[in-house]
């Protein structure tokens, strides 16, 4: 192909691609463009304006401990084949992935709701797990949790296990190896999908409002302040919901990116 | 000394061998791509547990699959493994890769003087994806000799590199070997990169170890002919007694008692011109040539059978007639099992 023809294809490629990005940000555009700083200041300037992110930010982060705590090893458990019928409980993940939050919602109902076994057993720790902070953290985990799972489960996954090998070779325990190779070398991974559930977590809605309606988190204002006083009085919440659930996967992507510079020298 | 008499199952067969390595020895394991070489390291590492046998080193059982059963983890083994990859851990710098096992010291005199003497003192705070091949290979050479290691194993781990550096790491190797006393076993697929490195050469084909002595007892008295084309025979000729110890071609002279005894023939062993008080003479036509290193190689139309022969010399043109004398040709019986020179067999070790 000729050098100028050659050029022209990389220019448009560019400009393609300057348009798929900036139509993936044009919601963020457009929140941006339809806000001012009045409006901002006056919506959330009201007595409580702020309780529903301090709602959302300790769910987040109650759900975050629990995917870190229960999850990881799940995800290493699958990347090193350490479960039968490793294909069975990946299908799983997936069908908990690919029902429709609303539907997770109120699946949960049935089975955590105060009715049912599992409501009756936490009953007795005067507990309920539906409309209260419980029944948050559970709808954000159920949300979150497979996008964790297989982030993590690959990010294991790339670790090559001939370096792990090495490891024990080298006189390392298998809590070293982990500790010492394997987490280091999986971590931009990991944090990548701690980020993406941190994100999902935040932005959780479909099942939380069958199972979680109080107390109110941010994607519930949202919802809420839309149905009461209209589009406008909604947008600072949105800007929020943004500027709380952004700098996690931010700092997450920019950690990953750096962490694997380090790695090229 | 390192003792490993080990079965372990593999999907196409099944890998039985036994090797004995003394301290300072140095065994090289040779053979075909997937004949079991690399499953035995393994097994000797700790990495494959062995359906039966036995692993010991320096006296210590390191795997007893009878009972009472062994099995001591690999990380307890001080057993070395120096794989084609190098395995350096990319998060780390040269310096802690070479500090990586137990109770080295990052900044001790102990790594800095084996960095200068693997010419590494300049590449300690280097990132391993900015080193090259070699230098990967140092570095992990060094963890390896950092480490303490009661035994080295080493899998083909300078495929790839050119031949000075794998001479020069070969060298390093033996070196260390020397010094430190450990035993030490290379797989490779090379028979010079065997040669180089061993004291005793195993060859290997489909799990079960066919020959093992010295290198050069190997490659002169294969034990049959399935040795022989593993180390680099690549012609077989028809051959009869003519005489205790003593053979000629078959159908040259009398008839062949035994049609079924051939000759093997390294192209490595044979001189031009016609020399029957050294081996074997082979004339025939030449049905092709090419350059082969300092000399050239030589195809020859024996008999029925081509046969390679590699000489000093240009041969004459091609369809020309060319006689060559191949020394020490090893004769192989009906069975493919080497006969020895008064006709009786070669028992195979």
């Amino acid at each position: 192909m000729p050098q100028s023809l050659r050029s022209i294809s990389g220019a448009l490629s560019v400009v393609a691609a300057l348009v798929i990005w900036v139509a993936l940000l044009g919601p963020v555009i457009t929140l941006a463009t339809h806000l001012s700083a009045g409006a901002i200041g006056h919506a959330l300037s009201y007595p409580g304006a702020l309780d529903p992110l301090e709602v959302s930010l300790e769910a987040g982060g109650v759900t975050l401990g629990v995917l870190l705590v229960v999850c990881t090893p799940l995800a290493w458990m699958l990347a090193r084949d350490r479960l039968p019928f490793p294909r069975v409980w990946e299908a799983g993940l997936l069908c908990s992935l690919l029902l429709p939050p609303l539907v997770i919602g109120l699946l949960l109902v049935f089975m955590v709701g105060p009715y049912t076994p599992f409501g009756q057993l936490i009953g007795h720790f005067n507990l309920t797990a539906t409309n209260t902070f419980l029944a948050l953290v559970i709808a954000q985990v159920y949300e979150s949790a497979p996008y964790y799972v297989l982030g993590a489960q690959a990010a294991f996954d790339s670790v090559d296990q001939r370096l792990e090998q090495q490891a024990a070779l080298l006189g390392d325990r298998p809590r070293r190896v982990f500790r010492r190779v394997t987490l280091p070398l999986a971590a931009p991974g990991l944090a990548m999908s701690l980020a993406i559930a941190w994100a999902r977590a935040m932005g959780a809605f479909g099942a939380v409002i069958i199972i979680a309606y109080h107390p109110t988190g941010l994607p519930l204002q949202i919802y809420t302040v839309l149905q009461e006083t209209g589009l406008a009085s909604a947008l600072p919440y949105a800007l929020v919901l943004l500027v709380v659930a952004l700098p996690l996967p931010l700092a997450a992507y920019i950690w990953s990116a750096r962490a694997r510079g380090r790695r090229r020298g | 000394m390192l003792e490993a008499d080990v079965e372990v199952d593999r999907r196409e067969f099944t890998v039985r061998a036994a090797i004995h390595v003394a301290p300072g020895e140095r065994l090289a394991l040779f053979g075909p791509s997937g004949a079991g070489k690399t499953t035995l390291l393994e097994a000797i590492a700790g990495l494959v547990l062995p359906r039966r046998g036995v692993v010991a080193l320096d006296g210590q059982v390191l795997t007893r699959t009878q009972r009472p059963a062994v099995c001591v983890p690999a990380w307890r083994r001080q057993v070395g493994l120096l794989r084609q990859d190098p395995g350096l851990f990319p998060h780390l710098s040269v310096r802690d890769n070479l500090a990586y096992a137990r109770e080295v010291d990052p900044a001790g005199s102990e790594l800095t003087d084996l960095a200068a003497a693997l010419g590494l003192e300049d590449l300690l705070q280097a990132m391993p994806a900015r080193l090259s091949g070699g230098q990967q290979h140092r570095v992990a050479l060094g963890r390896l000799l950092l480490a303490d290691c009661r035994a080295l194993l080493l899998d083909e781990p300078y495929s790839g590199l050119d031949a000075a550096l794998r001479r020069t790491l070969t060298g390093l190797v033996v070196a260390m070997v020397s010094q430190r006393g450990v035993p030490a076993v290379l797989v490779a697929h090379e028979l010079a990169d065997a040669q180089a490195f061993a004291h005793q050469l195993a060859v290997l084909d489909r799990g079960e170890v066919l020959q093992a002595g010295r290198p050069d007892e190997v490659v002169r008295q294969p034990a049959s002919r399935r040795v022989a084309e593993l180390i680099g025979y690549l012609g077989f000729v028809p051959v009869t007694a003519v005489g205790p110890g003593s053979y000629g071609l078959a159908g040259l002279g009398a008839p062949p008692a035994d049609p079924a005894l051939t000759a093997g023939i390294h192209p490595d062993r044979v001189i031009a011109g016609a020399h029957p008080d050294r081996g074997l003479v082979l004339r025939g036509g030449l049905t092709g040539s090419r350059p082969a290193g300092a000399g050239w190689e030589a195809d020859i139309q024996c008999d029925g059978t081509i046969v390679t022969a590699r000489l000093p010399d240009r041969p004459v043109a091609e369809g020309g007639e060319l006689a060559v004398t191949a020394i020490d040709a090893p004769v192989f019986g009906p069975d493919g099992a080497a006969v020895a020179a008064d006709g009786l067999p070669v028992a195979g070790t």
